[in-house]
């Protein structure tokens, strides 16, 4: 009887197992499989506004580049180049403002784009770097008083060698008219980090910038038309 | 958070828009030259001049038969001296004041003033008995007195 006994213990012996597979859920609905793909490369353009300007105000010549590069769905790294020239006539000042200008900086694309659309609202950050002289052409000492008046002083005082930098956030349009070609517009709020002055005087205007307020700070207009050439799509 | 952003950039936008240097607030911004009057034997004591008359040598008058203890007038920029003469009961006094002038940037809307270094005071003592300072380093302010006469 012993004999079976431990035998026995081995009916009492539970072997848990589950042999069916894992079900998978297979009516779950399907994804859209048009994927819109939208194109990165590198955009080119320029500035109208400007020379529009410079034909309407004869105190007034410039000439700006733009461009911009995307890296993902909603950055892009851009840069604009340019060139202006200004005479900013004050009541007691006339001075000129004539340099070049780099800013450089990203945007970031806030507009969900339906479909195969390709536009942009925008929210660009950028760092501003000018080079300039500033021509103080003639002033007239602000005396205050018609009992001895003072001359105007017309002998031109120019200070070579300026710069000024700053910094810029901006907001703006882009809509994508024709294929691979766009209008933006945009508006910038500056803000002067640095600049050399001219002695006993001021930088009124900065390429770039353009004019600087009492309280280094300024603002800027860009309407553009750019083109698009395209690397690839994803 | 997109919105809200749009909207605090369009806030600094609008309300940064009106800047303080359009218009020229600081008066005056060339200084001008003040004068206060005070008793001969009494120094500590400010004494009108009556019946006062004051001009610039060669110009009409700027005070007219006025009784004032202290008084601002002009100074010549185009010139290193101006000449006064300061009447009072048609007793003439002449003032000369000799300086360097030169232009200082004050700002857009103000453009250049004028300050005067290196400033002496010459008086020919008729009625006018004396006079301090005679020299000054310069005059860039108007909010206290330049030159004390006594008379």
């Amino acid at each position: 009887m012993f004999k079976y006994f431990i035998s026995i213990f081995f009916f009492f012996a539970v072997v848990d197992g589950f042999s069916q597979e894992q079900k998978t859920v297979a009516n779950e609905t399907e994804k859209d499989s048009i994927i819109y793909k939208s194109p990165y490369g590198i955009r080119i353009g320029i500035d109208i506004s400007k020379p529009i300007l410079s034909n309407i105000n004869s105190g007034y010549s410039g000439f700006e580049i733009i461009g911009d590069y995307r890296i993902t769905k909603r950055f892009f790294v851009a840069a604009e180049l340019g060139y202006e020239e200004k005479t900013s006539d004050e009541d007691y000042t006339n001075s000129t403002s004539k340099g070049s200008y780099v800013r450089l900086g990203f945007n970031y694309n806030v507009y969900e784009n339906w479909l195969d659309m390709n536009n942009e609202i925008l929210l660009g950050y950028r760092y501003g770097f000018s080079l300039f002289d500033q021509t103080l052409n003639s002033f007239t000492p602000n005396v205050n008083n018609t009992y001895f008046p003072a001359n105007s002083i017309d002998t031109p005082i120019t200070a070579s060698n300026l710069n000024a930098h700053w910094s810029e956030f901006l907001f703006g349009f882009k809509v994508e008219t024709f294929k691979n070609f766009f209008v933006s517009a945009s508006v910038s709020y500056k803000v002067l980090m640095s600049a050399k002055e001219p002695d006993n005087f001021k930088t009124l205007f900065s390429p770039g910038f353009n004019r600087i307020f009492e309280s280094n700070t300024g603002f800027g207009f860009n309407y553009t038309i750019s083109y698009l050439i395209p690397f690839k799509k994803k | 958070m997109k919105k809200i952003l749009v909207l605090i950039l369009l806030t600094i936008l609008i309300f940064s828009a009106c800047e303080k240097d359009d218009f020229c607030i600081q008066n005056p911004i060339t200084p001008n030259l003040v004068l206060r009057f005070y008793d001969a034997n009494d120094r500590e004591t400010l004494k009108p001049v009556t019946s006062f008359y004051v001009w610039a040598e060669g110009k009409d008058t700027i005070f007219n038969n006025i009784s004032k203890d202290s008084i601002y007038i002009p100074l010549n920029s185009l010139s290193t001296e101006t000449i006064y003469n300061f009447s009072t009961d048609n007793i003439v006094n002449q003032f000369t004041i000799n300086y360097t002038p030169k232009e200082e940037y004050v700002s857009r809307s103000c453009g250049f003033k004028i300050i005067f270094n290196e400033v002496t005071f010459t008086s020919d003592t008729t009625w006018i008995t004396d006079f301090t300072p005679e020299t000054l380093t310069t005059i860039d302010h108007q909010t206290t007195a330049h030159v004390q006469i006594f008379h």
